[in-house]
């Protein structure tokens, strides 16, 4: 019976699968369809693994791409420019963040209410808006540039469509005109063009960063895709100037040139033991932020560095240079008395405002002669004279961090004729800058050394070239005192309470080549305090035409108030008696009186 | 055999919990992060931008028209300056 049950159990698995033992639950399935169903499943398997494959091999970058798109996001991260700041930390230029607006013409939908708000929060008139709003052929416009991030903070509060802001930086100029030839400005994108900003645009431009994260299904950002690039921001400048310093320089100059409606006026102030520019003014003047006002007329007239840039006969204030090499190679003491009456070289006459038949050398700076500066200066030979003048850097570009500074002009000596350096003795036939002729002053103030002068706060003492030995020096700085005193051309340089000295200059402007008879420069270079020099500040006043024209009359008090500011400033004593206008009592540490 | 096997179990989903957790916390806390450093920069550009301002409002220039104009101040000068020295600084001894 077994057997029987076997054998036909095995002829039924011929034809069929047995599920069960039971014959009650006995299912005749045919076999080919289990092996169909084994094939499709084999098959749907293959097909999972070929996608599989597809999507991890062949199609990789495309779908890497795909969620990448999805998840991950890259951003630059602005870098800002570096601040220029004033020697006391004052900043002179830094970058703030802004935002341009931009208006999606299409998109743009809001309430007269939300339109009206808007156009307060920009500040700008409803016409433009409504003049933005009408712009043809355009999906989007900019709304407003240099908009601070407070200000689209409370746009975006109105709820406003159509309204996006691309964020940045925008550069500002706290001391505003009074600095503004020395910090220069930059472009729309952040490019010095002018100025420190030009000057030193390799330290104070920024390197962008770079980040790129993954964000998840609700915006979160879960996790960095790449290494972060943190930007680099500029590098701060620190630059010599005194904002204090600048200010009175640039206010005293400003009113000078109003006074004696003036073209133009330029003040210079050095720190002649360190050999620093504590201020560098000129007028008139712009103000960087505000540049925009202005045509591109006005503003290279008012952002011409006057004091570096422009060159002029530098006239009187060269002669203490003619005496102290005189002087020097002891062709002259000071008291040596030179015959000053009218005579011409080279069939030129030679004339004196005032003139005298005889005076001292000392009295030829004092009065400022030009009979006796020729005089003196057609006894040195002309190789020695120029080689005086190339020594304090006349004709020599200045070697200052600017990216602009007139080199001025100084013939060959081969090249002079007797009537050039007689010229030359007063002034005439070379041009300079004012900043060359503060710098040339420095070798009286620094007995006998030339400083090299920065831009840049430099707080030790610099090393100076010697030209002069320190007595001729010091004997050209008794000069320059007198000429400052009672019976001098610049009785008006004194400043209370400090002892000054100085040298006047007025030069005939030059007009189309020719000198104008009525168009003068009126210069002064001058010290103080003269028992120990701190300071060298020169003054110019181009083409004064009210009040005077001489050095002495417009130069010399702008340099007089310039220079008593800049030494209470700088803490330097007192070194005359002045008549106090206080009552001081000392206290003990008790607040006792003693 | 069949205990240890239900521990070890029991240790697993506990692990993957803390897993999905840890890993939520995570994400979580690097957002939190990259909003407070947003936030750092934002500030950071609010002060420089604030100090700019202050200082345009204090410039030379302008304090001293207010303190002519409205305080009739005037410049001082070595007359009205009492100069004291610091004798620990020049080490002057009296």
């Amino acid at each position: 019976m077994i057997t029987l049950k076997r054998r036909s159990s095995s002829a039924v698995s011929a034809r069929s699968l047995a599920y069960a033992s039971s014959p009650l639950l006995a299912s005749k399935t045919p076999p080919w369809r289990s092996r169909f169903l084994v094939v499709m499943v084999a098959l749907g398997f293959l097909g999972l693994l070929s996608r599989a494959a597809y999507v991890q091999i062949v199609g990789a970058d495309f779908y890497l791409a795909q969620g990448e798109r999805r998840f991950v996001h890259t951003y630059d991260v602005p870098a800002s420019r570096g601040r220029i700041v004033d020697r006391n930390g004052l900043i002179l230029a830094t970058s703030v963040a802004t935002s341009t607006v931009y208006l999606n013409l299409k998109l743009f939908r809001a309430t007269p209410a939300q339109r009206r708000e808007l156009v307060r929060l920009l500040d700008i008139p409803t016409r433009e808006l409504d003049e933005r709003l009408a712009s043809k052929g355009l999906q989007e416009v900019v709304l407003k540039r240099q908009l601070s991030d407070g200000t689209w903070r409370e746009i975006r509060t109105l709820g406003i469509k159509g309204l996006r802001a691309e964020p940045g930086y925008t550069r500002s100029y706290p001391e505003g005109e009074a600095a503004a030839h020395v910090v220069g400005f930059t472009d729309m994108r952040e490019r010095g063009q002018e100025g420190v900003e030009l000057a030193f645009e390799k330290d104070l431009e920024g390197r962008d960063g770079l980040r790129g994260i993954v964000r998840d299904g609700v915006g979160r950002t879960v996790d960095d895709y790449v290494e972060a690039i943190n930007p680099e921001h500029g590098r701060e400048i620190q630059l010599s100037i005194d904002t204090k310093v600048q200010f009175f320089a640039y206010q005293r100059v400003r009113d000078a040139v109003v006074e004696h409606k003036a073209k133009a006026g330029s003040a210079v102030v050095i720190d002649v033991v360190t050999g620093e520019v504590l201020a560098l003014a000129n007028y008139p003047s712009f103000h960087p932020s505000q540049r925009n006002k202005l045509t591109q007329e006005q503003l290279g007239d008012a952002a011409r560095n006057r004091a570096l840039t422009d060159t002029f006969e530098p006239g009187s204030v060269i002669k203490p240079f003619v005496a102290a090499w005189a002087l020097e190679t002891g062709r002259v003491l000071p008291h040596t008395m030179m015959t000053t009456a009218s005579f011409s070289v080279g069939g030129r006459p030679i004339r004196d405002t005032h003139p005298r038949e005889s005076m001292t050398v000392a009295e030829i700076i004092q009065r400022s002669s030009n009979i006796g500066a020729a005089k003196l200066a057609m006894q040195i030979p002309p190789a020695e004279l120029w080689q005086l003048y190339s020594d304090v850097g006349f004709g020599q570009r200045p070697q200052i961090e600017f990216p602009v500074a007139g080199s001025g002009r100084l013939r060959h000596f081969k090249n002079w004729k007797p009537v050039d350096q007689s010229r030359l003795a007063f002034g005439y036939g070379l041009s300079t800058s004012l900043l060359q002729i503060a710098r040339a002053y420095t070798v009286f103030a620094r007995d006998g050394e030339v400083v090299p002068i920065t831009m840049l706060r430099h707080e030790q003492p610099a090393a100076g070239v010697r030209v002069l030995s320190p007595q001729v020096a010091r004997e050209v700085r008794k000069m320059l005192q007198m000429a400052t005193e009672t019976g001098g051309t610049a009785t008006r340089a004194q400043a209370l309470g400090y002892s000054v000295g100085g040298k006047t200059g007025t030069a005939h402007a030059q007009e189309g080549g020719e000198y104008a008879g009525n168009k003068h420069r009126a210069w002064f270079v001058g010290m103080a305090p003269m028992t120990n020099p701190r300071v060298v500040v020169a003054v110019m006043i181009d083409q004064p035409t009210q009040g005077g024209h001489f050095g002495g009359d417009v130069a010399a008090p702008v340099f007089s108030q310039v220079v008593q500011q800049t030494l209470r400033l700088l803490n330097v004593p007192p070194d005359i008696e002045v008549k106090r206008q206080i009552m001081a009592q000392a206290v003990d540490g008790t607040g006792g009186r003693r | 055999m069949t205990r240890l096997h239900a521990v070890l179990l029991l240790a697993l989903v506990f692990s993957c919990l803390v897993l999905v957790q840890t890993s939520y916390d995570s994400r979580r806390l690097f957002d939190e992060t990259t909003r407070a450093r947003d936030e750092l920069a934002r500030l950071d550009a609010e002060a420089q931008r604030l100090e700019a301002e202050r200082q345009a409002q204090a410039t030379h220039l302008r304090v001293e028209k207010v303190a002519r104009d409205k305080l009739a101040m005037r410049t001082v000068t070595p007359a009205v300056t009492h100069f004291v020295v610091d004798q620990a600084a020049s080490g002057v001894a009296r």
